[in-house]
């Protein structure tokens, strides 16, 4: 028998070899009632507010599915970033692990099953003393365009336009003139890291003025953090558009205006409060050179 | 006795053929029921009914069918596309269906022409690969095209990817025929067959360029002395290509029938300035040039079963190694001493003859993939753009599995044992892509093969997860059982035809109504793509929860889920 007759055998070897595989990759990834067997197992672990992630990312909607919105709020699962919490819980299976929590300190670590529950510590915790998205609402939050107040309405019809339209226009919001786009309310968009959920406030600057948001009575930490965008798969070919400024004032006093150009995706700002551990009205001051699709959305939150 | 003998042997390849090809369409109807319609078969559906109208007018009243109104009516909807392949999709919901009532289910009857096309192939690409590396050969070459996840898909849909590598099988097969002994009368089916495929899909415009680069290939110098001398003759089938082709294009479609030059530059206009989709690939989304120039390679390797790409590479190699030796003996020679191994004997008639047909597959697979070697060709439609090189990939897994075969019946003295090594050989191949493609129903587009770790593998590189919207399928049970009457249900991805007739077809409650938007509704479906996350997040804020109600996943990866909104 020739060596290289006896190298074929490697052929139906490769055959056997993959449909080996095949039964492999197909049954190692848990199905979606393993997923809510576990989920016991992590409100257990869930002993305050903790971050709950999912490693691979792509395994996400299951663990939405099988631990519900209790364990895994909207606020959390389209947070702005980590920085603000303290401690996370990675779900993970396949050996995964979140790249988000990558320098983090593993505080505990169990197995059940296919599943991996580690409980990690953000080795540099920054406290939130205030988000600005929790509040907006008439007890803390009055909204003007130029001067004219924005009513408040908590039943407005909601619309949303599936992929090419707007995102969901919520059903409180604080309703400006000019057309249903220009209010302020809490929405979700999309951002350019592939299309991660942000949860932000919507503000598109309306026709008659800059849109003011102004807080009352913020527990004000050293600083006013945030992250503005637009809707990334609208606006991630507008280069060029007029871009949208974002000032924010305490007390009546400017610290900071941000600008933000289409192309920058989901783009951070920061500015120093110099007051932390007062409180005052906080004014978040939107606006541009047009208003014609300035579809903005921002985070902001002191810490 | 002899004659009987003689009878059986000549028919017994074509019996094989045909069983094949009857096989593999039953598997496919039987199959086919909880594979939801695709977003453009929706359209195909409305495309096809509209020319069944003009084919009842034809029957009722032909001299008003050929008016160039008439014509309009009937033959403008999806006038982007040719109209052969939707032709048969109209025949045959009208004769199979709504006629003769064989095919019970509506959409199954419009699905059934690219089923038997697809059926066809397979059997056609057994009888090219019997004629060349032999009946067993044949057979795994054939096993191996109707058993590659995504071929199995498509090949249940009322689309064009299917029929287009079909057709464009059929056309190189007749033109091999033509050049082999087959005269005339094989030389003018090849025309015909040309003339439908430009009829079915534009993929048709690069089969000249490949038979072209054939000819002058496969005649290597002597090409040009010929061009010296003036008596240069061109293959009597490319001729025909060249004059029948485009008279059965034009005879088949009657949206060209007038206002010619404006309807043809507008199709091809279409097709050379195509709005570039979304496309995930390697965990980024691609929606514009560059794009990214592995594309198609690493999408074959991750969907093709990586026995059959074994095979293939093999037959390749035999083919490169014969081709050096017929085309550049010298070279033969030289590699020859170099290793100190005896001069090779030069090639046979035979050798001659394998060389042209084995070009003749590869020129038909590289034209097949060349538009995916330039930056700016789109990358929307996955691995169905290039599934023309399939059946050629899978004539060469057969040469690779006659070498292979060959080679291991070395080891036993006696023919049976032969034979037995051959036939284990043959199931060792066939059986891993067999569990795959099975496996893989009715998820085809999320499916992804071991070597890259199957559907959560593809997930985890990156790979698209789904799209077209098809999966609606898999949860229509879920639908059906948890909606209330007269629920309407976002369907997202979905093309609202395509939902239509999942409602027509009682795939569906005839009460649940689709939706444009999540907010019109009280069950929403995601089908995901990352840049299909807004509407997840649509669903989220305007259903005021994350928590889908049900996920539909592959092999433990979600590709589908459904929301229902909570009470108030």
């Amino acid at each position: 028998m020739p060596r290289r007759g006896l190298l074929f055998l490697l052929v139906p070897l490769a055959g056997l070899a993959e449909l080996g595989g095949q039964f492999y990759v197909s049954h190692r990834a848990p199905r979606p009632e393993e997923w809510r067997e576990v989920r016991a197992t992590l409100a257990g672990l869930r002993k305050s507010d903790e971050l709950v992630v999912v490693a691979p990312l792509w395994a996400e909607p299951l663990a939405r599915h099988a631990f519900g919105d209790e364990l895994m709020p909207l606020a959390h699962v389209a947070r702005p970033d980590e920085s603000g919490f303290a401690r996370a819980i990675e779900v993970s299976v396949l050996g995964q692990h979140a790249p988000e929590l990558a320098g983090w300190r593993v505080v505990a670590e169990e197995r059940h099953g296919r599943f991996s529950f580690r409980t990690l510590s953000n080795p540099a915790p920054e406290a939130v003393s205030f988000d600005f998205v929790d509040h907006v609402k008439p007890e803390q939050l009055e909204v003007f365009e130029g001067r004219t107040p924005c009513r408040f309405n908590p039943r407005a019809t909601v619309s949303n336009g599936s992929l090419g339209g707007n995102p969901t226009f919520p059903a409180e919001r604080f309703q400006c003139g000019g057309g249903e786009w220009f209010f302020a309310g809490v929405t979700v968009i999309d951002d350019d890291h592939e299309y991660r959920p942000r949860r932000c406030i919507w503000a598109h600057p309306p026709p008659g003025g800059p849109l003011v948001l102004r807080f009352r009575d913020v527990p004000l930490g050293g600083k006013i953090r945030g992250f503005g965008g637009l809707p990334w798969l609208l606006f991630r070919d507008s280069v060029g558009a007029p871009p949208v400024e974002i000032e924010v004032r305490v007390d009546g006093a400017s610290i900071g205006t941000h600008l933000h150009r289409d192309e920058q995706g989901w783009a951070p700002f920061t500015f120093a409060t110099g007051r932390a551990g007062t409180r005052a009205s906080v004014e978040f001051e939107i606006r541009s050179t047009s208003i014609k699709d300035r579809h903005f959305c921002f985070q902001a939150d002191t810490r | 006795m002899k004659r009987l003998r003689q009878l059986l042997q000549s028919s017994l390849d074509p019996a094989i053929a045909l069983l094949l090809a009857g096989g593999y369409v039953a598997l496919l109807l039987s199959t086919s029921r909880n594979l939801g319609y695709a977003r453009d078969e929706g359209f195909y559906f409305q495309a096809a009914r509209s020319y069944e109208g003009w084919f009842e007018l034809l029957w009722k009243s032909p001299k008003l069918a050929f008016e160039p109104q008439a014509v309009d009516r009937f033959w403008s909807a999806n006038n982007e596309h040719p109209a052969f392949v939707k032709s048969l999709f109209a025949l045959s919901h009208k004769w199979l269906y709504s006629g003769l009532h064989l095919i019970r289910e509506e959409g199954t009857s419009f699905r059934f022409p690219g089923m038997l096309l697809s059926g066809l192939a397979t059997a056609v690409t057994y009888l090219w690969g019997r004629r060349i590396s032999g009946r067993l050969a044949g057979l795994v070459g054939a096993l191996s095209f109707a058993l590659m996840p995504r071929v199995f898909y498509h090949a249940h849909l009322d689309c064009f990817d299917m029929p287009v590598a079909a057709m464009w099988l059929f056309t190189t097969y007749a033109y091999y025929r033509s050049t082999h002994g087959g005269g005339l009368r094989w030389a003018l089916f090849t025309g015909v067959l040309y003339g439908f495929l430009l009829n079915t899909k534009h993929n048709s415009w690069l089969l000249p360029p490949a038979l072209i680069a054939h000819f002058v290939l496969a005649r290597g110098e002597g090409i040009w002395r010929e061009l010296h001398v003036g008596r240069m003759r061109a293959p009597l089938a490319l001729v025909c290509m060249a004059l029948i082709g485009p008279a059965v294009f034009y005879a088949t479609w009657p949206w060209i029938w007038h206002d010619t030059g404006r309807r043809l530059a507008a199709y091809v206009a279409f097709h050379t300035g195509h709005e570039y989709y979304n496309m995930e690939f390697l965990g980024r989304t691609y929606w514009k040039p560059p794009m990214p120039l592995g594309y198609a390679w690493v999408m074959t390797v991750a969907t093709v079963p990586a026995v059959t790409l074994l095979l293939f590479a093999i037959g390749l190699a035999l083919g490169l190694r014969r081709a050096v030796a017929v085309r550049v003996p010298w070279f033969d020679r030289w590699f020859s001493a170099k290793l100190r191994r005896p001069e090779p004997a030069v090639p046979a008639p035979l050798e001659r003859d394998f060389f042209s047909v084995e070009l003749l597959w590869l020129l038909c697979m590289l034209t097949s993939y060349a538009p995916w070697l330039s930056k700016n060709t789109p990358i929307f439609g996955g691995t169905k753009h290039w599934i023309t090189a399939y059946p050629f990939l899978c004539l060469f897994a057969a040469q690779g599995f006659a070498r292979v075969a060959r080679s291991l019946s070395e080891l036993a003295p006696r023919v049976v044992a032969k034979r037995a090594i051959a036939l284990g050989l043959a199931v060792s191949v066939i059986v891993a892509p067999l569990a795959i493609t099975l496996s893989s129903h009715p998820w085809g587009l999320s499916a992804y093969t071991p070597i890259v770790g199957g559907a959560p593998g593809g997930a985890t590189l990156g790979l698209n997860r789904t799209f077209w919207g098809y999966t609606t399928g898999s949860v229509q049970d879920f639908l059906n059982r948890e909606a209330p009457p007269n629920t309407a249900v976002f369907v997202h991805d979905t093309a609202m035809q395509s939902w239509d007739q999942m409602v027509r077809d009682g795939r569906l409650r005839s009460d649940l109504r689709g939706a444009w938007t999540p907010a019109q509704s009280s069950f929403a479906l995601y089908h995901h793509e990352p840049h299909m996350g807004r509407v997840d997040y649509q669903i989220w804020v305007d259903y005021r929860t994350l928590s889908p109600a049900y996920v539909g996943a592959h092999d433990g990866v979600p590709v589908i889920w459904v929301y229902r909104r909570p009470a108030p």
